[in-house]
Parts: C-alpha cells; sequence; structure tokens
C-alpha cells in the first residue's frame, strides 16, 4: 500500500511546489493536500475506521484555524496522539517554534525558498521521517 | 555672728523697701521683729512694754483677744504674749483662734499667768500650743530673755527667707543682664558688620527655639515679611508642612551639638506662596544661638522641576518611540517575510520551466525563464538581508566571553571555496583574544567582511586577506585587511548605510546591506566599526569588541541600549 502524507497547505502554489519537489526527489509517497485547518481535521476524522497518513506536513499560517490549532487537536485525538506531525512553515518566529514544540510538534522545517532546497528537504524528509525513523504504533 | 552673715547683710540693706540703715554696727534693727502684747489692762500692758523697750523691736499692743486678732491679721509676729484671764474672750480662747489661722499657726505664744492658776493654767496652755509661761508677777529679766529667743529665732527665719529672696534676684537680674548684652552685643556686630548688611544671601542669628534674633535685608526681599514681622514668629511657623519634621530633626541636631546642619525646605512667603530656601547653619551653644546662612534657591529648583518635567515628557516620548520602532521592526519583518511566499512561486516555477518544459521553449523562452529564476534570487537574497538586519536591530543581545580563534577559524572554512578560486593567501594571527560579546551576531558580522573581501578583490595582483587583532583601551580590535579594489575615502561613510552601493549588481552582486549589518551589529553589542582605504590599496576593515564585560550597574535590558 502507498505510503500517505498529508500535507496541510493553503498556499496552492506551494503546494503544487512541494509536490513537484517530493517527485523530483522520487519520494515513493503521495502527498494528500488539505487546504486549510478545518479540512486537515476532517481528513484525520473518522475515528478508529480510517487509517492516518505517515506523517503530517503542517503548515501554521492558515485561514480560521491555524495549523497551531490543528496540532492541539491531533494530540488530544486518542488514535492520533503519536501521529508524527512535521512542521513545515514559513515562520521563523521564536513564539511559533517554542508553541508548535509545546503542543507536540515532532519536527520544525522552514520553507526553503528556492526549488533546489525543496528538494534537498524533500530527500531528507523521505530519508529520516520516512526510512530512519521507527514510527510509533499510532492507534492504540 | 557669723561675719559672713554679716557681709550677706550689709549687702541685702539698701534693697530693702522703706528702711534705711542705721549704722554699720547695728544692722539687726532693720530686722526689728514685732511682738504682740495681749492684756486687757493698760497697766500691766505699760509694764511689759517697760521691760521690753530695752529689746528695740516693734511692741503691739492689744488690749482683748478680739484685739490681738485684729493686730496678726496685719502683719507677722515673731512672739506674742498673751494673758490667760481676760473677759469675754480669755487667753486660752484667744490661742486656739490663733492657732486656727495657717498665717499664725506656728507663731510662739507665751502664756502670762499668775502663780495661783499656775498648775492649771500651764497644761491647758500648752495642750493649745503655747510654747513657754510666764507667771506673775513679772520678773524682767527673765520676761526679757525668754521674748529674745523668739526674736533671735525670728530674725534668723527672716534673714534666710530675704537671703533666699534676694539671690533669686540677683540671679534674676544678671540673667537679664547678660541676656540684654548678648541682644546688644548680637545688634552692634550685625549692624556694624558690612558682610552681614551688604550680604545678598540670607544672613540670620536665631535662638535654640527657632526665633531670628537678627537678620539681614535679604530676608524681607525673599520672604516679603518685614524684619520685625520676621522676628516674632518662630522660624518654624513658615516652613512647608511637609519639610517640617526633616527641619526639626535638624533643629534637634544643632541643639544637640552637631556642629553644622544643611536643609533645603520650602518656606512661605508673605503672599503665600512658597520659596525654596537652602539654609546651613551652626549652633553656638554658649549663648544657645543659631548662625544661619539661607539661600534662595527657588529658580533652582523651578529649573529642576522643569528639567525633570522634560526629562519625562522624553521618557515618555522614548517609549512611545520604542514602541513605534519596534512596531516598524515587525512590520518590515512581516513584509520581507511575506514577501518571500510569491518570491519562492516565482523563483520556483521559473526553475520548473527550465528543468521540465525546457524542450517545449525556444531559446528566448528560455533566456526569460532564467532571468527571471535569477531575479527572483536576487530578491530572495535581499529579503534575507533585511530580515537579518531586522533581527539584529530588535533581538536582546546577552554577551558572552568567547575567543575569537574558534569563529574565525570555521568561517574562514565557509568560504573556502572563493579562497580557492580566486587563489587568495590568508594569514591569520594567534592567538586572536577574547571578548565580550554576542557570538552570533559576531559570526554574522565576520561573515559579511570575510565575504567583501572575496568579492572584491584586484584582478590584477595575488589577492590577501589577513585577520589580526591589536588591544586598544577596553576593546580588542579585530582587523580584516584585503588588497583588493579598496574604497575611495569619500564612500567610507556611505558604505555603511541601508542600501548603499559603489557597484553595479552585474560587476559586483551584493544587496547594500552587508556592511550595514556589520555596523548595526557592532554598535548592538556595545562596540564599533570603520575602516581605512584607498582605492586600488586595499581595504582595512575593524571591528571593536568589548574587552571586559559590561558593569552589573549597566542598563539591565540590553534592548534600551539601541541606538538608531
Amino acid at each position: 500500500m502507498e505510503t500517505r502524507i498529508l500535507h496541510v497547505e493553503d498556499n496552492p502554489d506551494d503546494a503544487l511546489l512541494t509536490a513537484m519537489a517530493f517527485r523530483k526527489a522520487e519520494v515513493p509517497a503521495h502527498l494528500e493536500v488539505a487546504t486549510d485547518g478545518q479540512k486537515a481535521i476532517e481528513a484525520l476524522s473518522g475515528g478508529a475506521s480510517i487509517v492516518p497518513p505517515a506523517c503530517v506536513l503542517l503548515d501554521i499560517k492558515l485561514p480560521s484555524l491555524s495549523g497551531l490549532d490543528v496540532l492541539a487537536w491531533i494530540r488530544q485525538q486518542p488514535n492520533l496522539k503519536r501521529l508524527p506531525v512535521i512542521m513545515l512553515t514559513s515562520s521563523i518566529l521564536a513564539s511559533d517554534v517554542n508553541r508548535a514544540y509545546d503542543l507536540g510538534a515532532n519536527s520544525y522545517l522552514v520553507k526553503p525558498s528556492n526549488l533546489e532546497a525543496l528538494i534537498e528537504l524533500a530527500k531528507t524528509i523521505d530519508l529520516y521521517w520516512l526510512r530512519t525513523n521507527t514510527p510509533p504504533l499510532v492507534t492504540t | 555672728m557669723n561675719p559672713n552673715t554679716l557681709l550677706l547683710e550689709r549687702a541685702l540693706l539698701p534693697n530693702l523697701a522703706g528702711e534705711t540703715p542705721k549704722g554699720t554696727s547695728r544692722p539687726i534693727a532693720d530686722l526689728k521683729a514685732n511682738i504682740l502684747l495681749v492684756d486687757d489692762r493698760p497697766d500691766k500692758l505699760l509694764a511689759l512694754e517697760a521691760v521690753l523697750t530695752s529689746l528695740d523691736q516693734n511692741l503691739v499692743q492689744a488690749r482683748s483677744g478680739k484685739d490681738a486678732l485684729r493686730q496678726l491679721l496685719k502683719r507677722d509676729f515673731a512672739v506674742i504674749l498673751l494673758d490667760v484671764s481676760m473677759p469675754t474672750m480669755d487667753g486660752f480662747e484667744t490661742a486656739s483662734l490663733i492657732r486656727q489661722r495657717p498665717s499664725s499657726e506656728h507663731t510662739p505664744i507665751i502664756f502670762i499667768t499668775s502663780i495661783g492658776n499656775s498648775e492649771n493654767h500651764i497644761a491647758r496652755g500648752y495642750s493649745l500650743g503655747a510654747v513657754d509661761y510666764l507667771l506673775t508677777p513679772i520678773v524682767p529679766d527673765v520676761l526679757r530673755a525668754k521674748v529674745s529667743v523668739f526674736v533671735e529665732l525670728h530674725r534668723q527665719t527672716e534673714l534666710i527667707k530675704r537671703q533666699g529672696e534676694q539671690l533669686r534676684r540677683l540671679e534674676e537680674s544678671k540673667h537679664q543682664r547678660e541676656m540684654a548684652e548678648v541682644a546688644d552685643r548680637l545688634e552692634r556686630e550685625t549692624r556694624r558688620n558690612r558682610f552681614f548688611t551688604l550680604a545678598l544671601d540670607m544672613l540670620g542669628i536665631a535662638d535654640f527655639e527657632g526665633r531670628l534674633l537678627q537678620l539681614n535685608a535679604s530676608w524681607e526681599e525673599v520672604l516679603g515679611y518685614t524684619e520685625s514681622e520676621l522676628r516674632s514668629v518662630s522660624g518654624m511657623d513658615l516652613v512647608h508642612p511637609e519639610d517640617r519634621p526633616a527641619m526639626q530633626e535638624q533643629m534637634q541636631a544643632l541643639r544637640n551639638g552637631c556642629r553644622t546642619a544643611q536643609l533645603e525646605g520650602r518656606y512661605r512667603h508673605k503672599d503665600g506662596s512658597y520659596r525654596w530656601l537652602f539654609w546651613s547653619a551652626a549652633p553656638f551653644p554658649a549663648e544657645n544661638l543659631i548662625y544661619i546662612f539661607a539661600r534662595d534657591i527657588t529658580p533652582r529648583k523651578q529649573a529642576e522641576a522643569k528639567v525633570a518635567m522634560l526629562n519625562q515628557e522624553l521618557e515618555q516620548r522614548l517609549v512611545a518611540l520604542t514602541t513605534i520602532n519596534g512596531e516598524l521592526e515587525a512590520f518590515n519583518y512581516s513584509i520581507a517575510h511575506d514577501l518571500r511566499t510569491p518570491l519562492r512561486s516565482m523563483s520556483g516555477f521559473a526553475k520548473a520551466l527550465l528543468e521540465d518544459e525546457s524542450s517545449n521553449l525556444t531559446p528566448l523562452g528560455l533566456e526569460y525563464a532564467t532571468r527571471i529564476a535569477r531575479s527572483a534570487n536576487y530578491m530572495d537574497n535581499l529579503l534575507l538581508d533585511m530580515l537579518a538586519y531586522s533581527r539584529l536591530a530588535g533581538a536582546d543581545m546577552v554577551p558572552e566571553q568567547f575567543t575569537l580563534d574558534e569563529p574565525v577559524a570555521e568561517l574562514l572554512g565557509l568560504v573556502e571555496k572563493e579562497i580557492r578560486d580566486h587563489k587568495i593567501s590568508v594569514e591569520v594571527g594567534s592567538p586572536l583574544g577574547t571578548v565580550f560579546a554576542h557570538l552570533p551576531t559576531f559570526k554574522q558580522i565576520l561573515t559579511n567582511l570575510l565575504s567583501n573581501s572575496v568579492k572584491f578583490v584586484a584582478p590584477d595582483r595575488p589577492a590577501q586577506i589577513r585577520i589580526l587583532t591589536t588591544r586598544t583601551p577596553g576593546y580588542i580590535r579585530l582587523s580584516v585587511q584585503d588588497n583588493g579594489i579598496g574604497i575611495a575615502p569619500e564612500h567610507h561613510e556611505k558604505i555603511f548605510g541601508l542600501f548603499q552601493r559603489l557597484h553595479d549588481n552585474q560587476t559586483y552582486p551584493g544587496t547594500g546591506i552587508g556592511l550595514a549589518l556589520v555596523r548595526k551589529g557592532a554598535e548592538r553589542m556595545g562596540g564599533r566599526v570603520g575602516v581605512e582605504s584607498e582605492v586600488g590599496k586595499g581595504s582595512h576593515f575593524w571591528v571593536d569588541l568589548p574587552a571586559e564585560p559590561p558593569p552589573p550597574d549597566g542598563n539591565e535590558n540590553p534592548s534600551r541600549r539601541r541606538q538608531s
């Protein structure tokens, strides 16, 4: 079964470029895009019946529900509380970084500005989070 | 008689009103005692008087008990000779009434009684407070001897009383004389003293209660009261209620022997306003006086208050400016940050065109895409520098102690490729020393200086870079010297400004922020930067970094040291 990654990103250009970078990096995973926080929660809802993605790439600046709100919600769900969440955002504000870790983010990555760096980042995520890292048992 | 007593008596005599001395040989005459003779029979009174005349005292006769009591109201008596058997009010009855009066309670009474009644009468007489008795017929010598005892007793008592009174008067007049002398002397001294009368400051002499005894004209000029008005009030009454406790404390210190006291306080002017006086005072304990020097410092106080107010206003403006500055920095940060998002798309999709769609593009199309990618890349560098500058301006920098050698080696490693490509020979001093600075900011500064040195190499000679330190008072000066193209002196100041560039972007690419970052960073760390350079002769950039930790009482909030 193909590895799925949930990419929560409101900017369609960024979503497209990220997908392009993952394709160029030949990451064997499918990126599902949720364009705001509410859609992200919908995509993850359904309790024990759904199969959670391998990880979530989560932007912070989102309309209405922010990425941090989504993160807090995830950590409150019994079946999602250990789901690896990787913040992928352009914010380097210390307050955002600290808040994300406080809420239980597993990693905090800043969006690179050029495509080459984005491809490198995609390779790193593949190598570390999808291959090297031992995933938790998400569902209890 | 004690000769001293005599002397004293002589001294006293002229002061006794209505009495004149009869001669130094008989001073006692002036202390004549009153003797009351009480008998209903004139012949017996006459007999008593005849016997007692030789004592030379005042003999007063009374023909009845009632008469005796009347006489007792008029004067004091040294002794009373009281006949026992008298009609209407007998001697015992009279004695008992005499004793009831406080003024005659202790006056000695000698009863006169006949031998026939003696035993009975004597007992009764003693019970009524008689001191002695005489039996008729009178024996003149006995009578004189007995009365003499009481006359002498009275005289001595009177003498002691008068001596006491006289001493008291002497003391009093001496004190008054002394006080008058002091006042006179003060008056003379102060009026005669030109310094006192001409002084612009207020000079005065007060007593220990703070009442001004002497004062010069300046008091009236400053406080509006006339001299007599000022003399008639206690200085404390004019002091502002809030300043009174401090003033009282100083006065007490002066009274207790403190040698000088100084104080600033507000005094009420006659018009009701308050004037600030600075005074300095010294006590003169021998005469219970305080010498006062006072100066009107109201103009200075008003100026101080104005300065304080202006300072407060400045402080408020500073707070407002700091807030605005902070908001501007946040705004700059936000702008630079948000601009990067669309830039990411421009850059990313231009690259995608070049890589994924190159087969579908004409050579011109490829060139356009290349230009888009290049511009996007330049703009991204610009925004990154702006973000770095913004961060530097706003960050709190807590200085730490570190040696320069490690970060210098580390940063040289980052430009290793350029050094190799341009065949630059690099020379680094050792050891470079220890500074108190913010390490990340230092790294940023050195990165920018090094990248300038490897960028502006002269095309016609082998490039060199020297990094060394020298010690200046309080600072370590880190020098980055190159033999590159150099900078004309008129540009030496300009190059540290924001967005200042000397070359077109094709020849020497850059954003114009690098050296502004260097200056801002150095200033934020309490250091400074400078350049010595000539066109064609290379550049020497230097950064002075603190060699000592910042003083502990310095600004606890480093961000307040922020400079524009």
